[in-house]
């Protein structure tokens, strides 16, 4: 436990040293204020630029419930450029150290690999969550301010649903980052599985009930509809199985010494 | 005679190639040795099998008669510096001994000021990593092993960017420190600074050991630079 406190506050102050901690929240804030803003002041902007010649715009644009606008960001933004982004900060989480033999390093000092990747598991969802729990609570200030208010409970649900599938893809990113050596391929894999996995959601149910991306679908039904059926405790758990799975792979892999030389 | 460092009938392959084949090895505490090969003898993979960094297929690994599958206590009996030490650019030397010494659960205390005045690191040590040269990293690695003093500190290639001051150094603080109790074993291909340093060598060879003896017995009339080349 010690080691784990010990490589989670090294992780935290990379952050610090590396500005990751100024710009993932600031990314997350033009995020989450870019669909309230985009939507509510389109219309002027088109008007502006030539009356939006030959665009018909949708005069009930701005009649849009706040609860629909940001449901749309976390499906528009966190969940396209927000995972994008989140996989580029994360995609040397264990690649780097494999590269410049920190992993060795550390690895031959009284350290337990699960401490290891624990510690970096943690820290960078705490650190991601904390920055998507930022965007969306700007996004919700935006939200209520240009169009109605969402009730505080609907907020609440949709975020706690929403975090569980940023645990999901931090658990994936740090996994893909243990087992390759480029940063590329590890972004491509990760990036193309994640919204892949995103997309599917809603083809089938009970495919729906594995995949980790339903928490992002049941966030938006939180928001929109404010009513989750009981159901979905099951996929909650799975969610948080297979992240701990993916965790458990990535621990692996590196206790068999995979990192190596070998 | 109980031995610090025990290996028995160690053997590695990369791929086809047998690289270790039966490797015996006993170090005494008390003892400074040097472990000498040709590139690609295997001197580094043995130091990292020992370490834990790479697996083996047969053979014993023991330090203090704990083998690897004692997790935390088999790793805490020893100080790896390896041959090349890429930590944080941005943090000092100073942050990054005292991460390492908090690993080792080692409480703060005199010796860090003591060793860094020793090394002549008292202007550099608060300074970013990445203002280093590689002599400067090699010291850094050395301070906090000697602070953290766990029972052998097993180095890789040491006196690679040593300036000859620090190599003077290094043979002082190493002879103090085996002094006090401690052991040391480094792989080196600079034959000449391994005859003055250690007590005892050990010739890599064919993937095994073919010479392990106290160095006042090899060498004798004859320099341990013409042993090495007649083995």
């Amino acid at each position: 436990m010690k080691q784990f406190a010990i490589l989670t506050k090294k992780e935290t102050l990379q952050f610090i040293r590396e500005l990751k901690i100024v710009w993932l929240p600031l990314a997350f804030i033009f995020l989450g204020i870019t669909q309230p803003v985009v939507t509510y002041y389109l219309p002027y902007i088109l008007e502006a630029f030539g009356g939006g010649q030959g665009i018909i715009i949708d005069s009930s644009m701005k009649d849009i419930a706040g609860n629909e606008i940001l449901a749309s960001t976390l499906e528009s933004q966190f969940d396209q450029l927000g995972v994008i982004i989140i996989v580029i900060s994360m995609m040397g989480v264990v690649q780097s150290d494999k590269a410049n033999g920190m992993l060795g390093f550390i690895l031959t000092r009284p350290v337990k690999v699960e401490s290891y990747i624990s510690s970096k598991i943690f820290s960078n969802y705490m650190f991601v969550a904390g920055s998507v729990a930022l965007g969306y609570v700007v996004s919700y200030i935006y939200t209520n301010f240009l169009f109605t208010s969402i009730p505080f409970t609907s907020l609440i649900v949709a975020l706690l649903f929403y975090l569980l599938w940023v645990l999901f893809v931090v658990s994936f990113t740090t996994m893909v980052s243990t087992f390759f050596n480029s940063q590329g391929v590890i972004a491509l894999i990760s990036i193309a599985v994640l919204l892949g996995i995103r997309m599917i959601v809603g083809l089938n149910p009970l495919l729906d009930r594995l995949n980790p991306a339903s928490m992002s679908e049941y966030a938006k039904e939180a928001l929109v509809f404010a009513d989750i059926d009981m159901s979905v405790v099951w996929s909650v758990l799975i969610t948080l199985l297979l992240s701990a799975i993916v965790m458990n792979f990535a621990k692996m892999w590196i206790a068999n010494k995979k990192y190596n030389i070998d | 005679m109980i031995h610090l460092l025990n290996i028995s009938n160690l053997k590695k392959s990369y791929s086809e190639k047998q690289v270790l084949k039966g490797v015996n090895l006993n170090v005494k505490k008390g003892e400074i040795l040097g472990f000498v090969g040709a590139n690609g003898a295997g001197k580094t993979t043995t130091l990292n099998i020992i370490t834990g960094m790479l697996d083996y297929e047969s053979g014993v690994v023991e330090i203090n008669g704990l083998n690897q599958t004692a997790g935390l206590d088999y790793k805490k009996q020893y100080f790896f510096i390896p041959d090349t030490v890429n930590v944080f650019k941005n943090v000092s030397g100073l942050d990054w001994i005292h991460f390492l010494m908090n690993l080792y659960e080692i409480e703060e205390n005199n010796k860090l000021e003591e060793y860094v005045q020793v090394f002549q690191m008292q202007e550099s040590i608060d300074k970013p990593i990445g203002t280093y040269s590689y002599g400067m990293l090699h010291k850094m690695s050395l301070i906090a092993a000697f602070t953290i003093n766990p029972p052998i500190i097993i180095m890789d290639e040491p006196l690679n960017g040593l300036d000859p001051n620090a190599v003077v150094v290094f043979k002082d603080l190493i002879k103090s420190y085996v002094d006090q109790g401690g052991t040391v074993i480094f792989s080196t291909h600079l034959l000449d600074i391994a005859e003055k340093i250690c007590t005892t060598v050990a010739i890599l060879k064919g993937g095994k050991i073919i010479l392990h003896d106290e160095i006042k017995n090899i060498t004798g009339s004859k320099s341990l630079e013409s042993i090495f080349m007649e083995a």
